[in-house]
């Protein structure tokens, strides 16, 4: 059995010569390829708030919390790591240019507290006038009402926000409440305060 | 006459299918084979239906590591039967281009791991190094190396770019002439013809009754292949050959897996010099309610998904065969007759979809334990050993 | 044999057998029939028409329960599934598994997720379940209710 000796023996040869195939990882650190889905990482700036990748996630590694703090309302968008799959349908579903929420290429993510695995970004929140309760992040009404124009002035919300946050409007120094008035159609309004001022009047 | 029965299991947590094999064995010859399953059971079949049908494929493609395009393959194809529309043509070439991709790491895989078990313990490294070329390419096409991401019914989610197909084919091509060495050195070896062939045999017959499927099956003759029987993807628009091989023994299944791997890598270099412009998602909103079927030709043999459909975003029933189920039964047919130092050998060529045979525990009939999991596999390469020395090799 | 002799050998054959044949694409057709003529109707088809058996499929539907059996007809690239309907309080069919022996584990797998019971099964036992599992409590029946109360439902932390 010569011929197949000779063949092993340059094999064997071969592989002396050029060393172990394998790297002296943590020595030598790994750079992942640029196509690589890594961990998905939040953009303060672009993300609108709009929960669309909660709604997409298939493990539920996105969650929510609004607080309804009058001197600092705020939704804090919260990413659970140890529970993401990275299967990038957040990024997909994100309506901010697929840019809110990216996948990076960073793999090396161990960790001892899992109470800990969490990051999380805070939007601020517009709140009713009527309730106090949440309507929608300041950045996604203001994503809306570019997208329509001219048509956000059929919507009090949508323009009493758009122009209060370019500083054309003041504050609303009466004392926003309920008086079951016309004045009430015209006050950034949750859903539900919506439609009760719509549907009942005195 | 005195009979021992020797446990081949349990639970081993690291595994995706574990399986318990208790032989019961007259001195060396094996007499009797039962098999206990469901360690791992993890209820998938219910989970998917509380997820949405696009949430599901993320589900289904951790159902098995190896084949980890193939269940959810099926399962697209399945939703898209219930409607029933076909996808664009880049989105066929791309799924044909993973799953391919797939079927040659999972050989490989496989191929690694009956080295390990004969004692080639060279094979096994050499091989699994191989794999890491087919790795890296999966990465660079899907984004990781196993669990794609890339199916979803109506398209696939990510395309490929332009600049990427260059560097993969660069790489592809760089693992061939390794394989040839290594089909050179594997198939003329004359220890493993001893120990191979004749063990193990599943006559036509015997896998036509046990209803087996893929490579299992086209060891012992019978002609079937689901990319070939009912085409889709871009199998029927690339040219490619059916393996089959006549005498059902282990020697068998390992030739057609060696000679699959050659024809998937002509499929992908096939496929990515071919692939057409266009879309890769129909961007499907509502599933209608109504049944439809998925089949696809995974590594072990097809795998089929059944899903019904009532109309919500949610499947109503889905249902998930997977090959190994109807291939490990036909241990009952190969392993009865043989010695135990064969067992090892006999139960992995069926390829069951991890290596299920990794826990082994001997007893005798008074419960004391003999042996463990990795006497009994030096007990296979000792064998091997033997028949070495027999013919005068060292 | 093309397949339109075989579906007209089917309908004659099996003429009152049959309850309904929805002939769905040119790849699919769904066949309902009685379940007493399960055996014969399988047969047939593996044997007479050699067919390879796929799988069997249970649903517990609200109003009964279903049992599909697929069978395929590579050569014509034909998927014939046939389906019968039983009784959801106290489903019984017989039992196919000594004729075809790859619908051994299947059956064993419907008799335990489902409930449903094969008359002349060789071996009717778990396959799947672990020992620990209350007997009666079927987890793929839509009334299934968890029954392990300190398992664990959140993330866990």
């Amino acid at each position: 059995m010569k011929l197949p000796k000779v063949r092993e023996l340059t094999e064997a040869v071969k592989a002396l010569l050029t060393g172990p195939y394998t790297s002296k990882f943590p020595k030598q650190p790994h750079v992942a390829h640029p196509n690589f889905r890594g961990q998905p990482v939040y953009d303060a700036d672009r993300c609108v708030g709009c929960l669309a990748c909660e709604n997409v996630c298939p493990v539920e590694a996105i969650a929510h919390e609004d607080i309804t703090d009058h001197e600092n309302p705020r939704r804090v968008m919260i990413h659970y790591t140890d529970t993401c799959i990275f299967c990038g349908s957040c990024e997909a579903a994100c309506i901010a240019d697929n840019r809110g929420i990216k996948l990076s290429g960073e793999w090396d993510l161990a960790f001892f507290d899992r109470s800990a695995a969490m990051e999380t970004i805070e939007k601020e929140l517009e709140l009713c006038e009527i309730c106090g309760g949440p309507v929608a992040c300041k950045d996604h009404l203001r994503w809306i009402s570019e997208r329509i124009g001219e048509l956000s002035f059929s919507s009090p919300t949508l323009y009493l926000s758009r122009l209060k946050g370019l500083g054309v409007i003041d504050e609303n120094i009466i004392e926003a409440s309920r008086d079951y008035g016309r004045s009430d159609r015209v006050k950034i309004l949750c859903a539900r305060c919506r439609r009760e001022t719509t549907l009942t009047t005195k | 006459m005195a009979r021992s029965v020797i446990p081949i299991g349990p639970y081993h947590p690291l595994q995706e299918e574990p399986e318990f094999f208790t032989l019961t064995v007259d001195g060396e010859t094996v007499v009797d084979i039962e098999v206990n399953l469901g360690y791992n059971h993890r209820g998938i079949e219910k989970l998917s239906e509380r997820k949405t049908f696009d949430q599901s494929t993320f589900v289904i493609e951790r159902i098995c590591g190896i084949c980890s395009t193939s269940h959810p393959f099926a399962y697209t194809r399945a939703v898209e039967d219930v409607i029933p529309v076909e996808v664009p043509e880049r989105a066929k070439y791309i799924r044909t281009i993973i799953a391919e991709g797939e079927r040659i790491h999972s050989h490989l895989l496989w191929l690694g791991l009956a080295g390990h078990f004969l004692g080639y313990n060279t094979v096994y490294m050499w091989v699994w190094k191989l794999r890491e070329e087919i790795l890296d390419v999966m990465e660079i096409l899907s984004g990781n190396r196993n669990n794609y991401a890339m199916f979803k019914p109506g398209g696939v989610r990510r395309d490929i770019k332009e600049e990427d197909i260059p560097v993969v084919m660069r790489k592809i091509d760089s693992i061939i002439p390794t394989i040839d060495r290594l089909k050179k050195a594997i198939l003329d070896d004359p220890v493993l013809h001893v120990r191979l062939k004749g063990i193990g045999v599943l006559t036509k017959e015997e896998a036509i009754n046990y209803c087996a499927v893929g490579p299992t099956s086209r060891a012992s003759g019978v002609a079937r292949d689901v990319r070939k029987d009912a085409p889709y993807g871009a199998y029927d628009r690339v040219e490619w050959d059916m393996i089959v091989t006549e005498h059902g023994d282990v020697f068998d299944k390992a030739v057609v897996r060696i000679l699959e791997t050659y024809e998937s890598i002509k499929i992908v270099k096939t496929c990515l010099q071919n692939l057409p412009g266009g879309d890769i998602d129909l961007n499907i909103k509502d599933i209608p309610p109504g049944e439809g079927i998925g089949a696809h030709e995974a590594p072990r043999g097809e795998v089929f998904h059944y899903v019904r459909s009532d109309g919500t975003n949610r499947p109503a029933r889905h249902k998930v065969r997977a090959p190994s189920y109807m291939n490990i039964p036909t241990c009952q047919a190969t392993v009865i007759g043989e010695t135990i130092s064969d067992a090892t050998i006999i139960l992995a060529a069926v390829d069951p979809c991890y290596c299920c045979t990794e826990r082994m525990a001997v007893r005798d009939s008074k419960g004391a334990r003999l042996y463990d999991t990795k006497e009994l596999i030096r007990l296979s390469q000792q064998k091997t050993e033997r028949i070495k020395r027999k013919m005068g090799i060292k | 044999m093309t397949r339109e002799d075989v579906l007209k050998g089917l309908q004659e054959r099996f003429r009152d057998d049959i309850i309904d044949l929805y002939d769905r694409s040119h790849k699919r057709v769904y066949m309902e029939i009685i379940p007493d003529a399960l055996p014969r109707v399988a047969m047939y088809i593996f044997r007479d028409l050699g067919a390879r058996f796929n799988i069997a499929s249970g649903t517990d539907t609200r109003t009964h329960m279903e049992i599909l059996y697929h069978f395929s007809l590579e050569e014509i690239n034909l998927i014939i599934s046939l389906r019968v309907k039983l009784d959801r309080e106290k489903p019984a069919i017989a039992s196919i598994a000594k004729l075809i022996i790859g619908a051994n584990w299947i059956e064993r797998e419907m008799y335990e997720l489902l409930g449903i019971q094969f008359i002349g099964h060789p071996d009717l036992r778990r396959l799947l379940l672990a020992d620990e599992w209350p007997r009666g409590v079927y987890p793929l029946r839509t009334d299934y209710e968890e029954w392990d109360k300190s398992a664990v439902r959140d993330r866990g932390v």
